[in-house]
């Protein structure tokens, strides 16, 4: 049988020839896109790593170097605070509490969402009428009050209990987005084909709904990760949540050091720099979050 | 139509009275005074209140509670009135104009200035405009506008008049309102610039999409000057997604106007409302819970009616999204 080649040089040949996914390839295309994507992985890396970046050379608490603008000399390149401790040092923690507290609300969150969900648009039922009562819930109050009440039985705030707070909610919207997607792709043909071919359930939502769904997963975790950023740093913001006295956070090193223009004369650079991050930090997501929902969902040429 | 309304308003309302439930128990359960009685107790007590008007007006550290909430209200409403005009004057011209030379470097940094607007979190937007524009001693920046404290207030003192060592005055009829609307311009302005960002790319798309129709290539076939196929046809059609949009935004709108009252010490809904979370934060002080739970009405009574109205107009412009 010289005709047929050998299955492992078969396979690898199926394996080449496996076109990109016209998706991926809208996606790298998207120059905006794919350099904000770029910028935000190397933040989120120097973020991770933030504690390990710091040495005990950064740190001089002399009067020499209180309220310093900031000057490449001696790497105090986002000035000093009223005490002297050097802002780049708590940026880089601020930078490393908000991040993670954002990402693991926003993957905690979205993994629920997506649980509850995918039942409830399945399965109907009295999942899906609570889940529907529930979102009504949510939206009865800016969000902003809410997350101030729930954080006073969190005081003092950190960064877990924020993450756990911020994940108690914010679900809900994951959710709501996903059973609606469920729900209408569960009508489509070709899940009425597998069901009526007799597949199990699991196969029918392992394989056909959870892909179909994947994409407006994907756009509804990057829009709750920039909401999750701007929400924490609002409430820390001001001083109801994560204070400075346990962690720093983006959000409360911004609003300590405003706080401190007034007070204490400080500079601009005490809090213009930690505002700065948080920023970059969010024109980034948004435009990955645009970019990858047009790649999701390409609009009629215009 | 009709009864759609009807049902998803008794929906909301319901909504709404379970919500107000929960965040009395929530109080309830946490602050002074009530703390200490038993909850269902208190419960019963404030819902026996309700239709009298008593759980909403008298509170329970004494006080006339509607006055109070009232008047903070009322500047929040203000502060809310006066954006979404700033709102609605900028990101129309700046959507039209987009979305007329859509593909050119006019458009492409429109399309950029509108990300970084939307994307840039309200607060900071606040403390960039106070820092920039308001009066602050020592401060770097123009000093326009005053950085602190409605029309004839100095919270803390700050913003009194350094030769007579008084607060500027909020004067009467005319100038009042026109001392009111100066210190409410920082404040609106930083409200607003996230907003015209999103309003701003919303409309430049759908006129975008009202351009690419064929009754707008039917107007530029009669010869209409590009000015008025852009503003009587594609602008007019384009409205029938925008205004409801912009309606249901009020909502979200609301909850940011909380945040920048409380930064520029308005003395709005936002500057009562974390005043008392953080009297509590401080100390074991007593929090009047019928207090924050008039708060919690007044935002849910706005949250509600600007959905309802977003959907109604919705409704009535756009058929096709009726749900009856």
């Amino acid at each position: 049988m010289s005709g047929v080649p050998h299955t492992a040089a078969a396979a690898e040949l199926v394996t080449e020839r496996r076109p990109v996914t016209p998706t991926w390839r809208r996606l790298t295309r998207q120059p905006v896109a794919m350099t904000s994507g770029f910028i935000l992985v190397a933040i989120f890396v120097v973020g991770a790593l933030g504690p390990h970046l710091v040495s005990p050379a950064l740190v001089h608490l002399t009067d020499e170097w209180r309220n310093h603008p900031p000057t490449v000399r001696e790497w105090n390149l986002f000035g000093t605070d009223a005490i002297g401790e050097s802002m780049l040092v708590r940026t880089l923690y601020g930078l490393h509490t908000s991040e993670i507290t954002a990402l693991a609300a926003t993957v905690l969150a979205t993994l629920i969402g997506v649980a509850l969900g995918s039942i409830a648009g399945y399965r109907g039922g009295w999942l899906d009428v609570a889940i529907m009562r529930i979102t009504d819930l949510l939206g009865v109050f800016p969000l902003i009050i809410v997350f101030l009440a729930v954080y006073t039985y969190f005081t003092p705030v950190t960064a877990w209990k924020a993450t756990l707070a911020l994940t108690i909610f914010l679900w809900i919207p994951v959710a709501r987005v996903v059973r609606a997607e469920i729900a209408s792709t569960r009508e489509r043909e070709f899940v009425q084909a597998a069901l009526s071919l007799g597949a199990t359930d699991r196969r029918i939502f392992l394989r056909h709904l959870l892909p179909t769904a994947s994409g407006t997963i994907i756009i509804a975790a990057t829009s709750l990760l920039a909401q999750v950023f701007v929400l924490e740093a609002t409430l820390d913001f001001f001083r109801l949540g994560v204070s400075t006295a346990t962690q720093n956070t983006l959000g409360n090193l911004i609003g300590e050091g405003q706080a401190n223009v007034f007070a204490l004369g400080q500079g601009w650079w005490s809090w213009g720099f930690p505002a700065g991050v948080l920023l970059v930090i969010l024109v980034c997501t948004n435009l990955l979050g645009d970019g990858i929902a047009e790649a999701i969902r390409p609009p009629r040429q215009r | 139509m009709g009864a759609f309304v009807l049902r998803r308003l008794g929906l909301g309302l319901l909504a709404m009275f379970v919500a107000l439930s929960g965040s009395f128990f929530f109080f309830a359960a946490k602050f002074l005074p009530l703390s200490e009685t038993p909850i269902l107790h208190s419960y019963w007590v404030w819902l026996r209140g309700l239709p009298s008007g008593r759980s909403l007006n008298d509170g329970l550290l004494g006080g006339h509670l509607v006055a109070t909430v009232g008047a903070a209200f009322g500047r929040t409403m203000l502060l809310l009135g006066l954006t979404l005009v700033i709102v609605v004057v900028i990101a129309i011209p700046v959507g039209c104009l987009a979305a007329a030379m859509r593909g050119t470097v006019v458009d492409y940094v429109l399309r950029i200035g509108t990300y970084i607007a939307w994307a840039v979190p309200v607060f900071v937007v606040a403390i960039l405009l106070q820092e920039g524009f308001g009066r602050i001693p020592g401060g770097w920046g123009t000093g326009w506008f005053p950085s602190i404290g409605w029309a004839g207030e100095c919270p803390n003192g700050q913003g009194i008049d350094p030769h007579n060592f008084q607060c500027p005055a909020a004067g009467h009829g005319l100038t009042h309102v026109g001392q009111v609307i100066y210190h409410l311009m920082l404040p609106a302005l930083a409200l607003a610039l996230g907003f015209i960002g999103l309003n701003a790319r919303y409309l430049r798309n759908s006129v975008v999409d009202a351009l690419d129709a064929p009754y707008v290539t039917v107007a530029r076939a009669k010869g209409l000057p590009e000015r008025v196929v852009v503003m009587r046809h594609a602008l007019r059609n384009a409205f029938v997604a925008f205004v409801p949009a912009i309606v249901s935004d009020i909502g979200v709108l609301f909850g940011a106007a909380l945040v920048v009252d409380v930064i520029f010490q308005l003395g709005g809904l936002g500057t009562l409302f974390i005043g008392l979370l953080q009297l509590n934060a401080d100390a074991n002080t007593p929090v009047d819970t019928y207090e924050l739970q008039l708060m919690l009405l007044f935002a849910a009574c706005v949250m509600l009616t600007a959905s309802m109205i977003g959907e109604i107009l919705l409704g009535l412009f756009d058929p096709r999204t009726r749900l009856d």
